[in-house]
């Protein structure tokens, strides 16, 4: 890629003193690309972005637009690569523009004055980025989303076809995350080669073409985001778990961390429980029931169902079916064996429908006794009926038959540990 | 900032005013006197040249405070901070004591740029320094040399007055030579960190800021410790450790002019001289010599908290 705009890293070393913090990377950034750098703290993510713009010794290849990155002046440099940091301290008083400006030194000699196009590509640089408002303010006197948008500006006003980003959008609200976000994707669609370091997984995900995970110096990954950020590569380089989905307006991969603390050990509770639950009633009560220690089996669930991403989150084995249709014979089945081998079984109200009514119509056939209802506050069995009643009919016939009713978990936790039978109160029906 | 130029103009007014001033004070009368046997003396041979001297000096030290200030991107940074009064100090004092008081601004000078190097050496022995390095090196070294020079006192019997005197700065024996040389070190060094100002303003965001912004951060530095190293040496060599006017004018200056080097380097040789001009006037005319660095201070502490007291800020 030597004729090339960009940056090319082969076999690339770099770090303090003489500790190699990057070490042996092999990537590069061509024009028009908008790359994100991930991975856990201390991986070395600055480090990279620093060695990329010489401010920390490196050895290997490293090129800027063809050229070796050693070989620019310094000047040179400031025109060719622009480097936006987390934070920057702010020991005096410089008014916005002034620090904007400080951006065109490297264009100009230091025995002539600024001319009226750097103050333009300054304001205009301010304006990108929502700021110009404060261009006369003392820098002291910003909040940090606003210094944070001030050094973006100050990277535009240098007009390279390269910028660094480190966690461009850390102070930044949500939607100025976003606006700076887009303004890179823009730059990128028009030529530019970005490259930031994000912690913001899905914002990265969103906005870039490309991300690089690293770990303890190392890229790990260099894909699309949907190749990079599987449950998998988060759990192996970050150690925590994850749900992937796709963000539903945007199309793009989404994840969502799971909270999972240690599952206390019951060894008194080896009951086999059965939830019941769809349209995300259940969502609650199986991180409850799995904290508790329990069991626990679920059915039958749509694939997109948020109850069924939970499921499968906790490794809790389930039925599940595809959305939209009517449960298949061996669904049915698969779910009959799990309502015979469940020591007890909790139904969550959810909403129920044609496709789902067989569930409910299965439960009947099993003893009541074992069956407990979680009518969460206010909310009555079935959450929603679109059976035109034959919903409300199976719940009332399994009321009548002994199965028993709660409104909190704590009841169902009574109902799990106990042998006490209580009747099912009445409900008024709607 | 459109108060730039009128705030130049009048303290280039009171520039001229203050030499004018001060040359025509004195403990032997104010005025121009008539011309008789003697006055020509005073007014040519001791008053101009220490309060040319005096000028030059405060303007030096100003402007390596305002050096040092953004270098180290602390405020509170002084022209001293690298060891270099302690190291004029102890030359000064080794002069004093054993060489019976010849050379002391020799020594001081040696003493002054001992200390810088022995600084620059401890911090600097691995490539990439960072200046807060430099900065904890310059204030250990200070202490060190501080120790000797107590140590010295200590011993010094009759001439511990002597060193007491030397320490708090003054301009007694000040002669034509001294301000021609504190001329000679001012024009060249005071030009060089002018044309850095935008390297002090990059680099007062911080090295890597300066170095991401096309700055030469690292020749910038030595450029700019180098420049400031002359003309703290020369300073005291000159007048002993005079404190606070390399402390509190680049605070003024950038109270009233804000902190854009390019604009505070050249107000402070303004306004650091007529402090210093006028400080050692005043404790000349008044307070039969003292030493300055007394009436730097005593004078120019109240006027710097009245100045925080209106504006509410420090920068």
């Amino acid at each position: 890629m030597n004729e090339q705009h960009g940056i090319n890293a082969e076999n690339l070393r770099a770090g303090y003193d003489k500790q190699d913090i990057i070490k042996f990377v092999n990537c590069s950034f061509p024009e028009g690309t908008f790359t994100g750098i991930i991975g856990p703290n201390g991986s070395g993510k600055t480090t990279l972005l620093k060695a990329f713009s010489r401010v920390i010794p490196s050895s290997g290849v490293l090129e800027l637009n063809g050229k070796a990155v050693s070989e620019y002046s310094p000047a040179e440099l400031g025109m060719a690569l622009g480097f936006v940091p987390q934070d920057e301290g702010r020991p005096f008083s410089y008014t916005v523009m002034q620090v904007v400006l400080m951006a065109r030194y490297a264009r100009t000699s230091r025995f002539s004055a600024l001319t009226p196009e750097d103050f333009a590509r300054c304001r205009q640089a301010l304006e990108d980025t929502g700021v110009a408002h404060l261009s006369d303010r003392s820098i002291q006197t910003l909040s940090g989303g606003e210094w944070q948008r001030v050094l973006i500006a100050r990277a535009l006003a240098q007009e390279t076809r390269v910028l660094l980003l480190d966690e461009p959008t850390s102070h930044l609200d949500l939607s100025h995350q976003s606006d700076i976000l887009s303004l890179m994707r823009n730059l990128a669609t028009s030529g530019s080669t970005i490259i930031g370091v994000f912690h913001d997984l899905n914002m990265a995900a969103l906005y870039c073409d490309r991300l690089i995970m690293i770990r303890d110096g190392q890229v790990v990954a260099d894909d699309t985001p949907v190749q990079v950020l599987t449950p998998e590569k988060i759990r192996e380089v970050y150690g925590t778990d994850v749900v992937a989905s796709v963000h539903p307006a945007t199309g793009r991969i989404f994840l969502m961390p799971l909270s999972t603390p240690a599952r206390s050990i019951a060894p008194d509770k080896i009951q086999n429980i059965l939830v019941i639950s769809g349209g995300g009633s259940g969502t609650d009560l199986l991180h409850f029931l799995s904290r508790k220690g329990y069991s626990l089996t679920a059915g039958i669930l749509a694939t997109t169902d948020t109850d069924y991403l939970t499921a499968k989150s906790l490794q809790i084995p389930c039925v599940e079916v595809l959305p939209f249709s009517q449960i298949p014979a061996h669904s049915l089945a698969k779910f009959r064996t799990l309502l015979s081998q469940a020591d007890r079984i909790v139904l969550s109200a959810h909403p129920v429908g044609t496709g789902n009514l067989s569930v409910l119509l299965a439960l009947l056939e099993v003893d009541p006794a074992r069956v407990i209802i979680h009518l969460t506050e206010g909310r009555e069995f079935p959450s929603f009926d679109y059976t035109k009643g034959a919903a409300i009919a199976a719940f009332s016939e399994l009321c009548t038959a002994g199965a028993h009713c709660t409104g909190s978990f704590n009841g169902i936790l009574e109902f799990l540990d106990t042998e006490s039978h209580k009747t099912c109160q009445h409900l008024e029906e709607p | 900032m459109t108060r730039t130029i009128p705030i130049f103009i009048g303290l280039t007014v009171a520039a001229i005013l203050t030499i004018i001033l001060c040359t025509f004070t004195g403990p032997a009368g104010f005025g121009i006197p008539a011309i008789g046997p003697g006055v020509a003396d005073i007014i040519g041979g001791i008053r101009l040249p220490r309060v040319l001297a005096s000028f030059f000096v405060g303007a030096s030290l100003a402007i390596a405070g305002a050096a040092m200030q953004a270098l180290f991107r602390n405020p509170m940074a002084d022209p001293y901070i690298l060891g270099t009064s302690s190291g004029g100090a102890l030359g000064a004092s080794l002069a004093i004591v054993f060489v019976g008081g010849f050379f002391v601004p020799v020594f001081a000078w040696i003493g002054a740029v001992v200390a810088i190097l022995v600084v620059w050496s401890i911090a600097g022995r691995r490539g990439v320094t960072p200046v807060e390095t430099l900065l904890l090196t310059g204030i250990a070294v200070s202490f060190f040399f501080s120790a000797i020079v107590s140590f010295l006192m200590a011993i010094a019997g009759q001439n511990v007055h002597q060193i007491l005197f030397w320490l708090m700065g003054g301009f007694w024996n000040t002669s034509p030579f001294d301000a021609i040389l504190a001329a000679c070190i001012l024009l060249p060094a005071g030009l060089l960190l002018f044309f850095m100002g935008r390297d002090l303003n990059a680099l007062s965001l911080g090295e890597e800021t300066a170095a991401h912004l096309g700055i030469d951060a690292k020749r910038a530095r030595w450029a700019v410790l180098g420049g400031s190293t002359l003309l703290v040496a020369g300073a005291v060599s000159i007048a002993g450790s005079i404190g606070f006017v390399g402390l509190v004018t680049p605070h003024i200056v950038r109270m009233l002019m804000g902190p854009d080097n390019r604009i505070v380097i050249p107000a402070c040789i303004l306004a650091g001289g007529i402090f210093l001009a006028l400080s050692d006037t005043i404790a000349r005319t008044f307070f039969s010599d003292l030493p300055v660095g007394i009436i730097t201070a005593f004078i120019g502490a109240p006027f710097f908290i009245w100045l925080i007291y209106q504006r509410g800020t420090v920068i």
